[in-house]
């Protein structure tokens, strides 16, 4: 504890800790934790803002992150350049976001964005047999695929227009009490 | 379509509007330096409203700006501009208080979570077994926090005073009734070898029966100084009842968070598939195996899902014949296991009162009679399970039914094993309830056999409560770990076929409940079983953690977690209720034993209250009578009937709101298609007539 870090000033960690929902020492174990993934790109001295990014690949390996079937996902949805290469910016909202303090309403609007495969802000068809094929490696039938997602857009579609809007999904999430408990990564 | 998705547009914050409280609740957004991703931003309203601002809450600006779903630079932009938004001084002030204080929050948060036990723990066993195996861990750290503090209770309230005063004070009553039924001699005479001692660890007896694991130590001492009163007697009835409460009270707070969940979510219906697409992927798995079990898990869920869907429809189809022969066979299976748990309690009576007429015999044969209702108990809390389980194959209920009434039946197999126990020994303290039969008449029980009927009750639970305990430990190391090298080394097809173990969740968690009734009944009899209980549970957490890392693969069928708690508690509370009417039989109508104890020489254990009632202050007792009288009583129980009928009316209240908000919502939506169409036809109308009318 104490002031003794050099690599953000208390300016930059103030405004860390007020946008994410870490703790001071948990900042400074995140950033330990992204610079092991590459000692040579990421610098100790973050006061002058570097502009450094990780590619895809090295957040990827994390063990955290390399069983999980959405990685790719997750890495684009938070990525600024949407491939899936992030900063130390975007390595921290990501972990806020999957962190257990994150509200109901934030997890299910990244949650929105990572089961939609094609980035067009509505759950469709296919973006639901993917999202399926990935949770159970292939192994479903087409028959019974198809019997699933025509089962999710009965139950969830509201506005009976074939797929799934933000608002459909955050009201779905609604009623699942386990997503809170599911939806984080324990880091 | 309806709208176009504005993806690769760059938009930026507009400081201009964080100030202005203007009646659209969409932020536009303005060019900013930084690069942009291709993210749609959410119409939020960011800046803080002015009445959150002048509230005490911690609803100030920096919680505010954690919750908006946008990249962290532009909620540091966001930040700023707030920041420079707050120039009045006070408010400033009030800003920074609520700063210092939310930073305060934070850290007695974080040393909160330092303390909680095992949270190391039970975070990686959810990571690589699931919510359902966690919460029975989650459910064992209550039940341990539970004893725990119980044991304190006891402690600080009968044993420290017992101990303290044994030598000083005086008896409260003086002994009337014949001096036969006082003699009560624990100790036998006779050589103490070391297998001796052993033995008399296990059973209780011996040097354990006269100490103060067992209420025969307790005196009934009574310390009057000049301005300090105890009443051990007293003391150690007031402590039992407590704990009893203090339980119930624990059970049903730790029940009203869990069931709030329940409730607001409307109950999850089988085939819930939005849900379980969505919101079963557990993000914290981590591992190769634990990620494709996760997988095999969806898929298996997902295949029961639909196969009851088209088991519903086929049931729905059948004809009368086949219906009425699947009903009678059900009744028939009901009668079935009916007659296994009634053959199940009659083996229990029979070696109950076999284990009595044997009590004499030293040695490891005694030992064996002595633990011999124990160990009936255990078997058949393990054969007829299993036995159920081919019945209800029989039986052909959907799974989910097939999980509920497997687990009633296991609950009403424990408990009631149990109340067969406690009937036996009652009908032999008591003479079969009949005070005049000769055994009984002179000291109202049964003093031959039992000098001191509260020991031995005591030690009767003491013994189940231990060998629990072993049989948990025997079956690690005689069972499961030897499955376990089997099927690791032998590659032949029988022992993949077994397979690893599962780690079962309503088993185990039968096997805690049984463990804490026991404790509760014989909690009055024998004052140091929730410590011994306490240790037993947290010795059963490292034992059962050790085995589900080495010995078990995780479930294919998995447990509810959510539901898990409410149901473990509402079995918990059934136990519960047991005890309860033991206790309080055993207060109000037996009479207690004339030889030990710290109620010797009373007629009842209760009656020790309204002895010292009389010694109160006359305004006391004027105040006590009044609360108890009708006049009192009465006008308290139609309150409380109204306060029960107004949360009645309000829970159904929010419930159909929820319904008709729901409804609402469909409605909106289709309201909204119906005018896009509107818009779309007018629009297309009106290309139309503008091309017709430019050609012309």
């Amino acid at each position: 504890m104490g002031n003794k870090q050099t690599i953000f000033t208390a300016e930059q960690l103030d405004a860390y800790q007020d946008c994410t929902y870490f703790t001071r020492k948990e900042i400074l174990r995140l950033f330990d934790r992204y610079r092991d993934l590459a000692p040579q790109l990421v610098p100790l001295d973050y006061t002058g803002q570097p502009d450094v990014k990780l590619p895809y690949e090295l957040i990827g390996s994390m063990p955290e992150l390399k069983d999980n079937p959405f990685r790719q996902r997750i890495a684009e949805v938070f990525s600024e350049d949407g491939e899936g290469n992030m900063t130390l910016d975007d390595f921290l909202d990501m972990f806020s976001v999957l962190s257990e303090m994150a509200p109901r309403d934030l997890k299910a609007y990244y949650a929105f964005k990572i089961y939609d495969f094609n980035n067009d802000d509505f759950i469709c068809q296919s973006d639901l047999v993917k999202t399926l094929n990935k949770l159970t490696r292939n192994e479903l039938t087409e028959d019974e695929v198809r019997m699933v997602c025509e089962k999710v857009i009965d139950e969830a579609d509201l506005d009976n227009d074939g797929r799934l809007s933000l608002e459909d999904f955050q009201h779905m999430i609604v009623r699942a009490p386990d997503f809170l408990s599911t939806f984080h990564i324990r880091i | 379509m309806a709208s176009e998705p504005q993806r690769g547009s760059r938009e930026a914050y507009d400081y201009a509007e964080v100030r202005n409280r203007s009646d659209q609740q969409s932020l536009r957004l303005r060019r900013v330096s930084s690069r942009v991703s291709n993210h749609n931003y959410p119409e939020n309203d960011l800046r803080p409203t002015p009445a959150e601002e002048n509230e005490e809450g911690d609803s100030g600006p920096p919680r505010e700006l954690k919750t908006i779903p946008l990249p962290m630079a532009l909620k540091r932009a966001v930040r700023q501009a707030q920041e420079m938004h707050v120039p009045v001084v006070s408010r400033r002030q009030a800003w920074r208080r609520r700063k210092s204080l939310h930073k305060l929050k934070e850290k007695a948060r974080e040393c909160l979570h330092f303390f909680t036990l095992w949270r190391k723990s039970l975070q990686k066993i959810g990571g690589n077994f699931g919510g359902g195996v966690e919460s029975y861990f989650l459910f064992l750290r209550f039940l341990v926090v539970l004893n725990f503090v119980s044991s304190l209770l006891i402690a600080g309230f009968v044993l420290i005073p017992s101990i303290v005063f044994r030598s000083v004070g005086g008896s409260a009553v003086n002994g009337t009734g014949p001096d036969e039924c006082t003699v009560y001699d624990p100790n036998p005479q006779g050589l103490d070898l070391f297998y001796n001692y052993f033995l008399n660890l296990l059973s209780g007896t011996g040097f354990m029966e006269y100490s103060y694991l067992f209420y025969g130590y307790y005196n009934n001492t009574t310390v009057e100084d000049r301005n300090f009163s105890y009443n051990i007697p007293l003391a150690y009835l007031f402590t039992a009842v407590f704990y009893f409460v203090f339980c119930l009270i624990c059970i049903i707070a730790r029940m009203g968070t869990a069931a709030q969940v329940a409730v607001a979510t409307g109950g999850g219906a089988v085939g819930n598939y939005s849900v379980i697409l969505f919101t079963n992927w557990d993000y914290g798995c981590q591992g190769d195996q634990a990620t494709k079990l996760k997988q095999k898990n969806i898929l298996y869920r997902l295949q029961v899902d639909l196969e009851e869907e088209s088991r519903k429809k086929k049931t729905a189809a059948l004809t009368l014949g086949q219906k009425l022969i699947l009903y009678s066979l059900r009744v028939f299976m009901f009668l079935v296991s009916l007659g296994l748990i009634v053959a199940a309690c009659y083996g229990i009576f029979k070696a109950t009162n076999f284990s009595q007429i044997k009590s004499g015999v030293k040695g490891i044969l005694g030992l064996v009679y002595e633990y011999l209702p124990s160990i009936v108990i255990t078997i058949a809390n393990f054969l007829v399970p299993l036995l159920g389980d081919q019945i209800a194959r029989v039986e052909r209920y959907s799974p989910s039914n097939t999980v509920i009434v497997a687990l009633l039946r296991a609950v009403f197999l424990r408990l009631v094993s149990l109340a067969v126990l406690l009937f036996t020994l009652w009908r032999q303290i008591t003479c079969e309830g009949n005070i005049e039969s000769p055994n009984c008449k002179l000291c109202h029980y049964n003093y031959n056999d039992h000098p001191c009927w509260e020991t031995r009750v005591g030690q009767e639970m003491y013994k189940l409560t231990l060998f629990d305990f072993l049989v948990n430990f025997a079956l690690l190391f005689l069972a499961e770990f030897p499955r376990r090298m089997v099927v690791d080394n032998w590659s032949s097809k029988l022992a993949q076929w077994v397979g690893r173990q599962e780690f079962v969740v309503p088993a185990n968690v039968l096997g805690l409940v049984y463990g804490q009734t026991v404790v509760w009944t014989g909690a009055l009899f024998c004052p140091l079983l929730p410590l011994i209980n306490t240790i037993k549970f947290i010795l059963l957490f490292y034992f059962k953690k050790t085995t589900l890392f080495y010995n078990c693969r995780p479930a294919l069928r998995t447990f509810r977690s959510t539901y898990s708690t409410v149901v473990f508690l509402v079995v918990l509370l059934f136990g519960w209720g047991l005890a309860t009417v033991v206790m309080v039989y055993s207060l109000a109508q037996i009479s207690p034993s004339r030889g030990c104890g710290p109620f010797r020489f009373f007629p009842s254990m209760w009656s020790i209250v309204p002895t010292s009632f009389y010694r109160l202050s006359e305004t006391t007792q004027d105040f006590l009578f009044f609360i108890g009288s009708q006049s009192f009583s009465i006008p308290l129980f139609a309150l409380s009937c109204v306060v029960m009928c107004y949360f009645v009316a309000l829970a159904s209240v929010y419930g159909k709101s929820v319904a008709l908000l729901r409804a609402q919502l469909k409605l909106e939506g289709r309201d909204k298609q119906f005018l896009v169409k509107q818009i779309e036809e007018l629009s297309r109308h009106q290309i139309l007539k503008h091309t017709a009318g430019a050609y012309e």
